[in-house]
């Protein structure tokens, strides 16, 4: 089958295209210039459904007579699949993991990135990686999601996801926009921080969550608005093209032989997951709109960890020993927000929903996969870079701990 | 396996009605039960059997786990026999059970008096018995589960009350069956025990319960806590009480052990039970308060460090997080818990503690010099 299909890719492909390549309008747009890969778009006009194949006797050179006949071609399988994604912060990444899975698997992916092209924010990660989502045949585009009609219009998506607003404001033009030019399923990502906090950890899906939460009205809109729809609720990712960081904070301590201050006691429970762990609930959502409507997941690993765990795997990663230094916020009197990268209390989602109604698996192994993110800490030079601790020596002076120089 | 049976219809006891269960809120059984009840109905005089009449031991069986367990399969018709020294009476009306209902599985229990210590004679009273199934709800070591496989070379299972507790600690949670095992834990007897269900022939599944609680616990879990609140004390929780634990109801965690009887599932198959979600310290002592209507209570919190209490516990629980998924029971079994920790803690305190009934009396020993000291730093 597989053979078969890339024959006809080759042989066939002028003749598909011609056809379904008046569909595809330039992206008007004022400061960028449109990226159009019309050869790369090959990816989302060849899918055969197995029904066909299965009828025909077939060998590849059939294939190449029948084909601008009889294609079958299944357009309920692959997704034209439209991504509104913030140009910056922690959820950046998983737009970018999201595309490329997508593409990958044969879809076809318009990722459409807040702002403008040609902003500094886009020499950052994973944007200064975006060549990889148009090299597999992806499209990208840049404007004001307020906005995103007049640039991606003209086309209908299977499915709209919006990476990028925390507040109705922000995502009702998108919602409003998908819901009327047509797009049959809408996803958002929201955020696991909107959960009540609990005595009976962890959160599940359908627990109570803060009215007051910008994300929660952008839910309730997109209920109300949509048939098919699917909210994810994500904690903290790594993965390589992140915009935030994660893991560095720990790794640039360590690297150091610095202490690493952890507030409170350090058994405070998180969630890190793999941003492929994300990615690969967003396209069985795609893939399996039925299963994944009128549901909120918690897009999250299946294992939450310490924030001492954190620490000590980190250190295992880099190879190195660590000293975990507790300390109390008030009393050392500096902010656990800005000394700290992660809530300082319990924030510990499961993955319940994927796993029961997408067939979901975690793959996240944080042993590795940190294995793999301080490799690249090291091969960029970070563990070099000269940084300031100044937070962390307000900390360490309060608490009488020596730093080696 | 189905068989074909010809039954009379005496010889199933089913209650007809739902008060008889109530004490489980046995929403659950009277589902199965219904399900066999229309199967019987529906074939008119060729019955057949969706679950199979057993002849099932259990080790133990009078004290906990087991009062909840035998009466969920004497209720489904089978023959059950409770092996026990005889220490505790072999039968006792439960907290909120008819007199009915007591008589009629009073009567129909079975026990046969040993000490499960005395290999020779295990093997030899069971090997003459004969049992399709056994259950071990007390077994600790290997060497105790050998005799009884010896006895029994055609068990269609054996179902194991292992632990938990066998997992080697963590950073990273929930405890899943996949994970790591400690083969130093306190608790590796149980583990033993289930390497040598693996290596014999036998049809073996495993239950790993955590902490378990409900009426009639002789670990002082929930007790621990009314017996202060009754007092109006203050609850001493170690070090930040965040620390996450877990409870399972034990009328939950008999109805598991009803959900692996004769599952194909279920063999060679270990399997995490308890509560659908977990708790923390300071929250256990919250929802034992709400459960025996409780005003809320004051906590203080001590560095367990600064303190040698002995041999005396201070806490009832491993300072620790420590809690295991029980999605593999969900997904693979269909295992729902009942209650929820509120309304579980309510159940117990209903049935046991708020009827003026406990296991062990209180003991304010290591609270009084926790605070005792703490009124003295302050």
């Amino acid at each position: 089958m597989a053979m078969a299909m890339a024959t006809l890719a080759s042989s066939s492909s002028t003749v598909l295209f011609s056809a379904s390549s008046s569909n595809l309008l330039p992206f008007s747009h004022p400061s960028s210039s449109s990226r159009l890969p019309f050869s790369s778009s090959l990816h989302y006009s060849l899918s055969i459904s197995p029904s066909f194949l299965a009828h025909t006797s077939a060998t590849s050179r059939d294939f190449a007579s029948h084909a601008a006949f009889s294609i079958a071609a299944s357009a309920a399988q692959k997704k034209k699949v439209l991504i509104v994604n913030t140009n910056s912060g922690g959820h950046a990444v998983i737009g970018f993991y999201f595309a490329k899975e997508l593409l990958a698997a044969g879809h076809a992916v318009t990722i459409f990135t807040v702002g403008e092209e040609a902003s500094d924010k886009m020499k950052k990660p994973p944007f200064n990686r975006f060549s990889e989502i148009v090299s597999a045949g992806g499209r990208t585009a840049w404007g004001d999601p307020a906005e995103v009609g007049s640039v991606v219009g003209g086309e209908v998506f299977d499915a709209v996801l919006d990476n990028n607003g925390k507040d109705l404001d922000t995502v009702r033009p998108v919602i409003d926009w998908a819901k009327s030019s047509g797009a049959k399923q809408f996803l958002f990502i929201s955020s696991a921080g909107i959960y009540k906090p609990t005595d009976e950890p962890p959160h599940v899906e359908g627990d109570a969550v803060n009215a007051n939460a910008g994300h929660v009205e952008v839910e309730k809109y997109i209920e109300e608005t949509f048939e098919s729809w699917a909210v994810f609720r994500p904690q903290y990712m790594i993965g390589s093209g992140n915009n935030k960081d994660c893991e560095e904070w720990f790794f640039d301590r360590i690297v150091r032989d610095r202490p690493v201050p952890i507030p409170g006691s350090g058994l405070q429970l998180s969630n890190i997951a793999h941003v492929r762990d994300l990615s690969s609930m967003l396209t069985l959502a795609v893939e399996k709109p039925e299963a994944a409507t009128h549901s909120i997941f918690n897009c999250v690993s299946d294992r939450a960890v310490t924030l001492n765990g954190i620490a000590k795997l980190c250190a295992q990663a880099a190879g190195r020993p660590v000293n975990i230094v507790h300390y109390d916020p008030k009393a050392v009197g500096v902010d656990a927000k800005k000394a700290f990268p992660f809530r300082t209390y319990h924030f510990y989602a499961e993955p319940r929903a994927a796993k029961t109604k997408l067939g979901w698996q975690s793959t996240t192994n944080l042993s590795e996969d940190l294995k793999e993110r301080f490799e690249e800490y090291v091969k960029i030079g970070r563990d070099k870079k000269p940084i300031k601790f100044e937070l962390d020596d307000k900390i360490l002076e309060a608490l009488k701990v020596p730093v080696p120089v | 396996m189905a068989r074909v049976v010809a039954l009379q219809q005496n010889q199933l006891s089913f209650s007809p009605l739902a008060s008889s269960l109530s004490d489980f809120s046995g929403t659950r059984l009277q589902t199965q039960l219904q399900f066999k009840r229309k199967l019987w109905q529906a074939k008119g005089s060729f019955y057949v059997s969706a679950s199979s009449t057993k002849k099932i031991l259990i080790m133990g069986g009078t004290r906990f786990i087991g009062v909840f367990l035998s009466r969920l399969l004497v209720k489904e018709g089978h023959q059950v026999t409770l092996f026990t020294r005889g220490k505790a009476p072999v039968t006792q009306q439960l907290p909120g059970e008819s007199d009915s209902d007591y008589a009629d599985f009073s009567s129909k229990i079975l026990h046969l008096k040993g000490d499960r210590m005395d290999y020779d004679f295990v093997k030899s009273s069971l090997s003459a018995k004969g049992f399709d199934v056994v259950y071990d709800i007390n077994g600790r070591e290997a060497n105790e589960v050998e005799p009884i496989l010896d006895a029994l070379p055609n068990l269609e299972q054996f179902i194991y009350c292992s632990s938990a507790g066998v997992y080697l600690k963590s950073d990273l949670l929930p405890h899943a069956e996949t994970d790591a095992v400690d083969p130093k834990s306190r608790h590796k007897g149980k583990l033993e025990t289930e390497s040598l269900l693996q290596s014999k022939g036998v049809n073996w599944t495993s239950i790993r319960p955590v902490y378990i609680y409900g009426p009639l616990n002789y670990n002082p879990v929930e007790e621990w806590f009314f017996h202060r609140l009754k007092a109006g004390r203050p609850i001493p929780i170690p070090s930040s009480g965040i620390q996450i634990t877990q409870l399972g109801h034990v009328k939950d965690l008999a109805r598991a052990f009803i959900k692996v009887l004769g599952n194909d599932k279920a063999s060679k198959q270990v399997f995490n039970i308890s509560g659908d979600k977990y708790v923390t310290f300071d929250g256990l002592a919250r929802a034992c308060a709400k459960a025996g209507g409780f005003p809320e209570p004051e906590l203080i919190h001590y560095n367990p460090k600064d303190f040698d209490f002995g041999k005396k516990k201070s806490f009832p629980f491993r300072d620790q997080h420590f809690f295991a998924s029980v999605e593999k029971a969900k997904s693979v079994l269909g295992f729902e818990p009942e209650f929820d920790l509120v309304e579980g803690l309510t159940d117990s305190y209903n049935l046991d503690f708020g009827r003026g009934t406990y296991r062990k009396e209180a003991d304010f020993s290591t609270d009084d010099i926790i605070l005792g000291k703490r009124l003295v730093s302050v």
